[in-house]
């Protein structure tokens, strides 16, 4: 039981973050995998299942390793011909040599970012998801101090938590991606 | 055929359990529910580690809440209401330094020493893990598992909080040790003062002096008040690697040694495991400890490889 909240807690920190950068790049590399979602599931589920996580030093790389080779089944069991092209290969390298990308969620930010997220929310479902995640109060008791049923404060808690998923994973895919970084060229800055 | 089920679907379905099982979790009822119905299709199980990643990230925003001291519950309501309007102007604030999160473990049996970068110093327990985070405003560190001691450096505005499970301890300078163990956490007060409440805030803080100790139940907080304890120091041999005996009964010690070494002293016999001890020993000698408890106690020891067993010599 101890393993598995470790896996979580490692799952929300390291890996979670990074799955707005994995799906773009799997758009790119396999449109012919089928569908970017399943793939994604089928990652988090091979994830879900490690017992040990202290050997893994890049959890970026491994989650796009770890997607990567699910694609590729996928495509070997749809029978389509297994081209792995020098572009997929290359993209990854590319994307996986970037060494600021691995720190993006340990810092300070990623904190700050958690908390913009829940500030985000809806009105009620904010003050719900506060209640629970910062106050840790228990459904029934948000239940009763907001005047409302045990049924509306679960629906809202969902309701949240899914925002708070997409806000990770989709919506600012395109903002990381362009983030600027100190030298704008991360190929001319590798060996200088 | 059965219309497959799509991913869209799974996610929002994999949300609900997970709020469900914050609520529920202990439910042997909704436990095979939720098991029948991840068993289905394996791209559920993905579903719903990925939720209940995200659902558990947001844990981390807590960690700032109640650093208020006085205890009053009002106050501390108020400030976690003024945190959403606080983390849009944190978000918008200018560029902060890059400030790391880093952990430190330990395995069975091994002792470490961690200075930190404000002057404050860790000794980190056997099979313990400890997680630092040092920002402006707050020192936040979290004992995911076992036992570690805090110097703290002073430091007024930028007070020390140290989570354990729902537990929550603060200093602003002042030597202290955190032990997680089932059930809550203990506090033991070597320097200064510190405060001591838990994160569903049932009780108020509770004040806890040097030379006292207190132990902080998970779901209720602290219920007995601090105790004075002059064998603090003897507790906390620990940090200089050594197992202090002074009346302790055998089995508490070989409990105590069992924390650090994987050949377990077993104390097999009753009547020896009563017995109080007093003696002074490393914490990786074990067998010099059951040794000398059996040449004390007319006890006999067998060696095996993974254990030490000690019991009443025959006859008598």
């Amino acid at each position: 039981m101890e393993g598995r909240a470790r896996v979580t807690i490692w799952l929300g920190r390291h890996i979670l973050p990074h799955e707005a950068d994995l799906r773009a790049w799997l758009k790119q590399s396999f449109a012919n995998a089928g569908d970017v979602d399943d793939i994604i599931q089928e990652t988090y589920c091979r994830l879900a299942a490690l017992t040990q996580i202290d050997h893994i030093e890049h959890p970026r790389s491994y989650f796009f390793q770890a997607a990567r080779s699910v694609a590729l089944e996928q495509l070997r069991r749809a029978r389509v011909v297994r081209i792995e092209t020098v572009s997929e290969m290359e993209s990854l390298n590319l994307i996986l040599d970037d060494p600021s990308a691995e720190r993006v969620v340990s810092g300070r930010r990623e904190l700050e970012r958690v908390r913009g997220l829940i500030a985000a929310l809806p009105d009620r479902c904010r003050r719900i998801v506060e209640m629970r995640k910062i106050e840790g109060l228990p459904q029934r008791e948000i239940a009763r101090r907001l005047g409302v049923t045990e049924n509306i404060v679960e629906n809202e808690s969902v309701r949240g938590l899914r925002a708070i998923l997409a806000a990770i994973t989709e919506q600012d895919a395109p903002a990381r991606a362009k983030r600027p970084r100190v030298s704008s060229d991360g190929r001319s800055r590798k060996r200088r | 055929m059965v219309d497959r089920e799509s991913a869209a679907d799974i996610d929002a379905a994999a949300a609900r359990w997970v709020v469900r099982a914050d609520r529920d979790g202990d439910d042997p009822g909704f436990q095979a529910e939720l098991e029948a119905w991840l068993a289905a299709d394996r791209r559920r199980s993905g579903a719903y580690a990925r939720a209940q990643a995200g659902w558990k990230h947001l844990d981390r925003s807590s960690v700032l809440a109640p650093t208020v001291s006085g205890g009053s519950r009002l106050r501390r309501r108020s400030i976690i209401a003024g945190l959403g309007a606080m983390a849009a102007g944190v978000t918008a604030a200018v560029v902060v330094p890059r400030l790391l999160v880093r952990r430190y473990g330990t395995t069975l049996g091994e002792i470490r020493r961690v200075p930190m970068a404000d002057g404050s110093v860790a000794a980190i327990n056997t099979d313990s893990e400890v997680e630092v985070s040092l920002r402006p405003r707050l020192r936040a560190v979290r004992l995911a598992r076992g036992e570690a001691w805090f110097e703290v450096a002073k430091d007024p505005v930028r007070p020390f909080v140290v989570e354990s499970g729902p537990v929550r301890v603060r200093a602003v300078g002042t030597a202290f040790s955190v032990r997680r163990r089932e059930g809550g956490s203990d506090v033991l007060v070597t320097e200064g003062v510190v405060e001591v409440w838990t994160r569903d805030g049932g009780a108020p803080p509770r004040r806890v002096s040097a030379g006292e100790r207190v132990f902080a139940e998970n779901d209720a907080g602290v219920l007995t008040p601090p105790k004075a304890d002059a064998d603090l120091g003897r507790q906390l041999a620990w940090r200089d690697g050594q197992i202090v005996l002074d009346g302790q009964t055998l089995a508490e010690a070989a409990a105590e040694f069992n924390r650090y070494n994987d050949r377990k002293i077993e104390v097999a016999d009753a009547r020896l495991a009563d017995k109080r001890f007093v003696g002074w020993f490393r914490i990786n000698d074990p067998e010099g400890f059951a040794q000398a408890a059996a040449a004390t106690f007319h006890g006999q020891i067998t060696q095996r490889e993974d254990a030490i067993i000690l019991r009443a010599a025959s006859g008598s």
